[in-house]
């Protein structure tokens, strides 16, 4: 009787046992579950971070920007002639600075030169308007250049 | 030789939806799975479509972050609509590998209460990712 007693009690007391194992096992392997996603997340976000001042040295090189609108290729009365239409036209919604104000950011668009040609002479209805009648395509394209200039 | 400026705006715009898709129907999919009985076979189906949905979501963001730095030349915050879009997009980002990770690692093994915590940054997570995707939309809209 009392060894059918003894037996019944080890095995309830293996079976906590084994429990209780089983809980520290699923507890470990989540918290080295967590350990890694902690390490894997902040490499990935730190490694991203690190990368973009690279990134922004090779974006300069030519074969990035698309050569003929790299800013070297253009000439500094071109710029100035664009800078000069700029403050007449577009700094008012852009800024002065072009960081923004009603309008968006103009730095380092992304966007083709034919594209922001095409934004200055068709505007967006409601929201820019168009210079087509303002400016010919010579200026447009050295209102491009200044954009372009922009980092 | 060069290549076209424009390469890097349709490189992000064909890589980004992914992970936000993913992240989105992972969030689903696992809060679907905590919503019917363990004794139902759908459970496991919704673990099942939850698990590889983060993985491959998590693997998905590096080429949209990668495509995305070429495009703003490195710029990692920016103004306005692409500084909204940025502060969205950096935590959801390294929470999205971190939980893609972490359910690689664990499979099935989960207990209930972690994977009750794990569901609530999963939610969080994508509504990161829905805010990085709707400014995201705003900058194109506005350039």
């Amino acid at each position: 009787m009392n060894s059918a007693l003894e037996r019944k009690t080890l095995a309830g007391e293996s079976a906590r046992n084994g429990i209780s194992q089983s809980v520290r096992a699923k507890l470990s392997l989540e918290t080295r579950a967590l350990l890694w996603a902690l390490m894997l997340g902040a490499v990935s976000l730190g490694g991203a971070l690190l990368m973009a001042t690279p990134i922004q040295k090779i974006s300069t090189w030519p074969f990035f920007t698309g050569g003929a609108s790299s800013p070297a290729a253009v000439s500094p009365q071109l710029l100035a002639q664009g800078a000069g239409f700029y403050a007449q036209s577009c700094g008012d919604c852009h800024g002065d600075d072009a960081h923004g104000d009603e309008g968006p950011d103009l730095h380092n668009l992304a966007i083709s030169d034919a594209r922001i040609a095409s934004q200055i002479k068709n505007g967006t209805k409601g929201e820019m308007p168009s210079f087509r009648k303002k400016y010919d395509d010579p200026q447009v394209a050295a209102l491009v250049a200044y954009v372009r200039s922009l980092h | 030789m060069s290549i076209d400026p424009t390469l890097w705006p349709k490189l992000h715009g064909a890589s980004t939806h992914f992970p936000v898709a993913l992240a989105m129907a992972a969030a689903l999919f696992d809060g679907l799975s905590a919503l019917v009985p363990a004794s139902s076979p759908r459970k496991a189906q919704l673990r099942a479509a939850g698990y590889f949905t983060i993985i491959l979501g998590a693997l998905g963001t590096f080429p949209a972050v990668l495509s995305g730095l070429f495009m703003t030349k490195g710029r990692v915050l920016g103004h306005d609509a692409e500084l909204f879009h940025h502060l969205f997009v950096w935590p959801a980002f390294a929470l999205l590998v971190g939980l893609g990770a972490w359910r690689a690692l664990v499979g099935d093994k989960a207990s209930p209460r972690g994977f009750a915590i794990y569901l609530a940054v999963l939610f969080l997570t994508a509504g990161l990712m829905a805010g990085a995707g709707y400014w995201g939309g705003e900058l194109i809209l506005n350039s």
